[in-house]
């Protein structure tokens, strides 16, 4: 119950989460996954205009009126990160037509110094753009032929697939992960209990105990799989063909499962088996992880391999297909079949069970040489 | 003579613990691969880095041959796109998306108007799209004026009427940080300094309700409260050690930012406020080791504290509100992005901690209050 609880409560905050960045990136106009920190730098201005001050971003940069002799000392003592020098008849200049020539000093012992350059450029620009307009609409007779630029968009933007797609997909795919302390417990707890004897010695083969177990914790995966669904559903995630979402979901559960019993399986106690599985779910990770990352940024055949790029493209309803299925199927079954293999042939084997356990490289050569495995 | 005997014996079993050494480990390579993805994705982000590093060759740009020696090719190559020449242009908009990130042609040929098309799930989409922008604005503007009779004067006067100098003022102390982008400089402070000095103190809650429930459900935690120690010295004794294990682990990580060349500043004031956060930390820890039974369910119960703890202290770092504000300055890791990041603290900022400082100290007081009363023993 405590699991399931955590597992809501992390649900629910990771909703709230990707709620406030999708209103973020959607409410902004430039697309970034930046942190927004208010005040994080603070730049001088001397503006007696006002003209270009206003046009600094608030958000991340803190603007204080002053003049010359004070923001420089404030730099010197390093009160602020800089001071942007705007000439005091700016606003006469622009009437007249007559360039502008502004002056940022930035304190460089502050490594903030690039963040208040990158913004008062920023500023520049856009003010020389549309100063350079009203220039140009002025010295130009009306009926001059002006080139239209057309631009045309395709695709989603980065940052909102990520959020998106690779955290919903990461969202849908935590509790293959979370139960990796049950099959732990129902393995090595046995070991632990000493209950190990009992169970091997009853009318039961070992394949069947570690498939029984095995089963009892996919089915448990699926419901939560399914939970996590219809609260996502409810939430207001777009998520397409929702049960083969599903189907995908508890198949990929199925090999992790497998390597997770083997990890259980080889393991003394429960410490052991905890380092163990970090490590491996570190790796299992990754595997699910990159070829999405990488399918993203390059649409390959070989991204299909993780069964969370499949998810991710049937809940973003692309079309998939035969081969992309078959290349997730393949690698479902073949890492299937090879870690109950492994699993079923370590739970056989007395010495692991009740020891002395044997090391890993012998347990590989042992493999190699077709002795006892 | 007793506190630091248990605190010697606590030390030994956190030291002995592989799996917490593994998790040092894994801290390491947090931090380094975070590092390696802000450096990326900041030179991924930013023209003038691109440029910079000349790995410009990835902004592939499907152009048609009939815009040699044009003005346009001219603005194009000044932003130093990668031009790759179709015969016909129908080809490169098929290869949009998979070779090339944007296509931009005269439309008609031979005419002015240009067509730009752009693949906007590119990684390099961002830096594509400036580039482009500011050479086919050149290209439109300079056309408008050239056909209006303007000469060289008056045209540069009016494409190019704001001027800013830039003047670099304390060259001597000059940062020494990795990459001078905005973006990793705020991807940096304003996240993963704070995050990976925290790492150590979300690890030193769930030691220490190994330490506890740990020692309740070996029975030798009756053993000590037996012993003639006063229950402060216990819980002093238990949690001292963890609480400078972490303390080490965040120095070594605030050292290992500065080899990368992420200088954080103030180190003595990042390492009293983390000093008081990880009271924090612990006592809550104990406090919830006091109402548990079993190491499971005390991990279980602080991850669920742990992930509270995360949405309190990063959420702050990312949501845009105005009315929340005021409340965001007194957040611990807002305070930890402005110490660590100004070479010359601001007072206002020391008083900010105050408040993260006394909610600390009370729930560590009022955790050993509550362990000398119960003695957290529950049958």
């Amino acid at each position: 119950m405590m699991i399931f609880f955590l597992q809501l409560s992390v649900l629910f905050l990771m909703i709230i989460i990707f709620n406030s960045f999708i209103t973020n990136i959607e409410s902004d106009q430039g697309i970034s996954l930046t942190p927004v920190l208010n005040g994080f730098a603070s730049v001088d201005v001397q503006d007696q205009s006002g003209l270009i001050s206003k046009y600094i971003n608030p958000s991340v940069i803190n603007v204080i009126p002053s003049n010359f002799s004070t923001s420089l000392n404030n730099i010197a003592l390093g009160k602020t990160t800089g001071f942007l020098y705007v000439p005091g008849n700016a606003a006469e200049k622009i009437r007249t037509g007559q360039s502008i020539d502004m002056i940022v000093y930035l304190d460089s012992s502050d490594p903030k110094s690039s963040v208040v350059r990158d913004e008062v450029n920023s500023t520049a620009k856009v003010i020389s753009q549309s100063y350079s307009n009203s220039l140009s609409a002025s010295a130009t007779p009306q009926n001059t032929t002006i080139p239209t630029i057309n631009q045309v968009s395709t695709g989603e933007p980065l940052p909102l697939q990520i959020i998106k797609k690779v955290m919903l997909v990461i969202l849908l795919f935590l509790p293959l992960l979370l139960f990796g302390n049950i099959i732990i417990d129902s393995v090595v707890g046995e070991k632990e209990r000493k209950t190990a004897e009992i169970l091997i010695a009853m009318p039961l083969s070992q394949a069947q105990i570690i498939i029984g177990k095995s089963m009892a914790v996919a089915l448990t995966i699926s419901l939560q799989v399914f939970m996590w669904l219809i609260i996502l559903l409810i939430a207001g995630f777009n998520i397409n063909n929702p049960l083969f979402v599903f189907i995908f979901i508890f198949l990929t559960s199925i090999p992790i499962i497998g390597i997770t019993t083997v990890v259980a399986a080889y393991s003394k106690n429960y410490k052991e088996a905890g380092i163990g599985l970090s490590i491996v779910y570190i790796g299992i990770v990754g595997f699910l992880i990159v070829p999405v990352l990488f399918y993203i940024s390059r649409k390959s055949f070989l991204s299909n391999i993780s069964p969370m790029t499949i998810v991710m493209r049937l809940f973003s309803g692309e079309s998939i297909s035969l081969p992309d299925y078959a290349l997730a199927l393949i690698c479902i079954l073949v890492v299937s079949i090879i870690s109950y293999w492994i699993a079923i042939k370590l739970f056989e084997r007395d010495d692991i069970i009740f020891g002395p356990r044997p090391g890993i490289l012998r347990l590989i050569f042992d493999l190699i040489t077709f002795k006892k495995f | 003579m007793k506190l630091s005997a248990l605190g010697r014996k606590e030390g030994q079993d956190i030291l002995k613990n592989k799996i917490y050494l593994v998790v040092i480990l894994v801290q390491v390579f947090i931090l380094l691969g975070t590092f390696g993805l802000a450096i990326a994705s900041s030179i991924a982000s930013d023209p003038t880095l691109l440029d910079h590093y000349g790995a410009t060759s990835v902004l592939k740009v499907g152009v048609p041959d009939s815009i040699h020696n044009t003005q346009l090719e001219a603005d194009l190559l000044k932003q130093n796109l990668n031009l790759t020449y179709y015969k016909n242009i129908s080809t490169a908009q098929n290869l949009l998306g998979t070779t090339l990130v944007a296509v931009v042609f005269v439309n008609p040929p031979g005419g002015q108007n240009v067509t730009v098309k752009t693949d906007t799930s590119n990684v390099f989409y961002p830096v594509v799209s400036t580039k482009i922008n500011k050479a086919v604005s050149e290209y439109q503007l300079q056309n408008k004026l050239v056909s209006s009779g303007l000469n060289t004067t008056e045209i540069n006067r009016i494409m190019n009427p704001v001027n800013l100098q830039v003047v670099n003022l304390n060259e001597n102390h000059h940062a020494n940080i990795a990459l001078d982008s905005p973006y990793f400089v705020e991807i940096m402070y304003g996240f993963i300094v704070p995050f990976i000095l925290l790492l150590p103190f979300f690890l030193a809650s769930n030691i220490v309700t190994d330490s506890i429930v740990g020692e309740r459900e070996r029975k030798t935690f009756e053993v000590l409260l037996m012993t003639p120690i006063s229950s402060s010295m216990i819980m002093l004794g238990k949690t001292l050690p963890i609480l400078f294990f972490s303390l080490i682990q965040s120095v070594v990580w605030i050292i290992l930012l500065d080899l990368l060349r992420v200088p954080i500043y103030n180190p003595i004031l990042m390492f009293v406020i983390l000093f008081f956060m990880g009271l924090g930390f612990i006592g809550l820890g104990i406090l919830l080791s006091m109402f548990v039974d079993s190491t499971k369910e005390a991990n279980s119960a602080i991850t669920i504290i742990l992930v509270f703890a995360t949405f309190i202290l990063f959420m702050p770092l990312f949501i845009k509100t105005s009315y929340f504000t005021p409340i965001l300055n007194f957040i611990p890791t807002v305070i930890m992005v402005k110490i660590a990041s100004t070479p010359n603290i601001n007072i206002n900022v020391i008083f900010s901690a105050v408040p993260t400082i006394l909610i600390s100290l009370m729930i560590f007081v009022f955790t050993v209050r509550y362990f000398r009363r119960e003695r957290a023993i529950r049958l």
